[in-house]
């Protein structure tokens, strides 16, 4: 099912895919030969040949641009991760936010709205401040990396939308973190070039 | 105001049933042991800022009914006797022998008892028309030091156990000519297990827990609503919610006609932690992010005149304010994140915020959610015991010029949060988690006694009413 649907988009696809990813254009088909007395079987087959031929370049392309696009899309959704009670990028977070950089670069229409998330422990008012002031750490982080603030959000759900329901480190570990949610531009985000 | 000093139990006839009634009554105040106290707050002193002196003895003889209103007379006479304990004001005495029932008062008898107060009611007429008839007694002096008269609707009826709060509060006001808190409720968000949260409110007693927004979130909106915050005339409740676009706003709920108002947002930003000034009028609340932080104010009222009370790079959330409405106390992150402090400044902004929480440079602790009560000029706020620990509820007592006097650590087992004042100035709710989970609890400042008012529920912040009419 899945693969048909795939063929079909591909076929849809095929002329555009062509001229993008530079293949041969398919040869014409030889004009037929007034004295000939049936049709030359022979150039008809070569000429289907050199069609489905592209039709399946186009289909490979196609389909590895989706997984290209399908990567960044997941990379600008990862999570990243604070300390207790800290709003300052970690090291680890900060490579992630290298490849969203990459590819918010490639995608100036898409707009993200960043949210922050605390663990449960300290008080409900302070943490959703908290959860805000992660937002806005990832919000400078991308400004410093000459990404447009305008197209960014951020807010704070503070202890009120934990991802993990625990009441120990682990489950807090996991609490602590800004999310990233696509609002607008979702149709049009384009790998890191 | 009228004072009786306790009385001893004179007659061996009725020595020991008094001495089971006031053991049964539960007045003792909890001593503080070493075992209890996790650690010190600097500066802070432990427990009760108060000598406690043995509390007034009142019994309550049986509330007896003229023509039909029985069930009324028995289930008020309940309500009574229970917010009057609830008062902490009074050592109650109300599980008499059948031999007192009577109509007639035998003031030997309940002085002999040890009574100090004696309090007897009377339901006249029935049914929709029934009225109480309500005496507080002198037992010292042998007669009727006030009485009132106070509408009882049917028991099955919305205002019924409100009509017996109110009752409950007259008998504090005639003996201390101070205001009770039986007539009150107490409004909070409750966490349910699929994440949303709506408001909830609850009566002082306990009783009467109901939802009091349902809502369902949309295409943007997310279900969570939090951190209400009463009218200074209790019709009203503000707070927080993400129900429309998924992002922190501002709404008025009127509580008699269900309308609702949002406050605008010509700025953008989270708006949160709103708080009515006692004026009515004027809702303050903060907005972080979107460029820069503060505090702001918008008329809910008049729907006008968006303001701004103070804007910086730090974080300033929860305010509240002093009764008379020309200071206000909040929670700033100025000195560090990570290091919230509670500060109070005028309203006008003439004078820089003064720090009330106890800051000590190298140890600044983490100090949170202040809340300034209606009398008696103190902020209750809650601290964090240790990094990783447990938070407890801390109460400083201001002066006239407002500088703290003395701050109390007031809770010492679990973790206690969000403290609200009643409108006695005494008692504090508060969010608690026990080993057996969390609830909401009833602090009183001045015995000590702490009681569950409502458990087997995840709470967050309540907030306390002012008095409500029946």
């Amino acid at each position: 099912m899945m693969y048909r649907r795939l063929l079909l988009a591909s076929v849809v696809l095929g002329g555009l895919a062509v001229a993008a990813c530079g293949g041969e254009p398919p040869p014409e088909p030889p004009a037929p030969e007034p004295q000939a007395a049936g049709p030359d079987l022979d150039s008809l087959r070569a000429y289907e040949d050199s069609v489905r031929a592209a039709q399946e370049a186009a289909a490979r392309a196609a389909a590895e641009r989706e997984r290209a696009i399908a990567e960044a899309r997941e990379i600008l959704e990862q999570r990243v991760h604070f300390d207790y009670d800290e709003s300052a990028i970690r090291p680890d977070a900060e490579s992630v936010l290298r490849q969203k950089v990459a590819i918010l670069r490639a995608s100036p229409a898409v707009r993200i709205r960043l949210e922050g998330h605390a663990d449960e422990r300290g008080s409900v008012e302070y943490n959703q401040a908290l959860g805000n002031r992660r937002a806005q750490s990832v919000l400078d982080f991308f400004g410093q990396q000459g990404l447009m603030a305008g197209n960014f959000q951020t807010t704070s759900f503070g202890e009120e939308r934990p991802l993990s329901a625990g009441s120990n480190e682990t489950a807090w570990a996991q609490n602590r973190r800004v999310e990233f949610v696509i609002t607008a531009g979702g149709g049009s985000i384009n790998p890191a070039q | 105001m009228r004072s009786r000093s306790a009385r001893s139990l004179r007659s061996p006839r009725f020595l020991a049933l008094g001495a089971a009634l006031v053991c049964a009554a539960g007045t003792s105040v909890p001593s503080l042991g070493a075992q209890d106290i996790e650690e010190r707050f600097p500066g802070v002193s432990l427990g009760l800022t108060y000598e406690t002196r043995t509390l007034p003895a009142l019994a309550i003889q049986p509330f007896s009914a003229r023509g039909g209103g029985v069930a009324q007379a028995t289930q008020v006479e309940n309500i009574i006797a229970r917010d009057l304990r609830y008062s902490d004001r009074f050592t109650v005495i109300d599980a008499i022998p059948a031999a007192l029932a009577s109509e007639e008062v035998d003031y030997a008898l309940w002085d002999e008892l040890g009574a100090t107060w004696l309090v007897t009611g009377r339901i006249e007429g029935g049914g929709a028309s029934a009225v109480l008839i309500l005496e507080l007694h002198d037992v010292v002096y042998r007669e009727v030091a006030e009485r009132g008269r106070f509408r009882i609707p049917e028991t099955e009826a919305p205002g019924f156990r409100m009509s017996g709060h109110v009752a409950s509060d007259s008998i504090v006001r005639w003996v201390f000519n101070e205001p009770g808190i039986a007539a009150t409720r107490i409004v909070f968000s409750r966490r349910m297990e699929d994440g949303s949260q709506d408001l909830w409110v609850v009566d002082s007693d306990g009783e009467n827990l109901r939802r009091l927004t349902s809502h369902r979130g949309g295409e943007l909106g997310v279900p969570i609503s939090l951190t209400p915050s009463w009218s200074p005339d209790g019709a009203r409740v503000v707070y927080t919610s993400y129900k429309d676009e998924g992002l922190p706003r501002i709404y008025e709920l009127d509580l008699r006609t269900g309308d609702e108002k949002q406050v605008p947002t010509p700025r953008p930003g989270d708006y949160m932690s709103p708080a009515y000034h006692p004026d009515g009028e004027f809702v303050y609340f903060a907005i972080n992010g979107g460029g820069s932080s503060g505090l702001f104010r918008y008329n809910i009222a008049d729907d006008c005149c968006f303001g701004s009370l103070m804007q910086g790079p730090s974080e300033d959330i929860s305010p509240t304010f002093a009764p008379e409405g020309h200071m206000v106390a909040f929670n700033s992150n100025r000195l560090g994140a990570g290091a919230p402090q509670i500060y109070l400044m005028p309203v006008d902004a003439s004078r820089r915020p003064e720090i009330v929480s106890p800051y000590i440079y190298g140890t600044p602790g983490y100090y949170t959610s202040p809340d300034w009560s209606p009398v008696g000029n103190r902020i209750a706020y809650h601290g964090r015991v240790e990094r990783r620990g447990a938070h407890q509820i801390l109460v400083a007592e201001l002066d006239a010029q407002n500088r703290v006097r003395q701050t109390s650590q007031i809770t010492f087992r679990g973790v206690n949060e969000d403290p609200s004042w009643a409108p006695d100035g005494r008692h504090l709710v508060h969010v608690g988690e026990r080993d057996y989970g969390y609830g909401l609890f009833v602090t009183d400042l001045f015995t000590g006694n702490s009681r569950t008012l409502v458990s087997g529920i995840r709470p967050n912040p309540p907030a306390w009413s002012p008095p409500l009419a029946p």
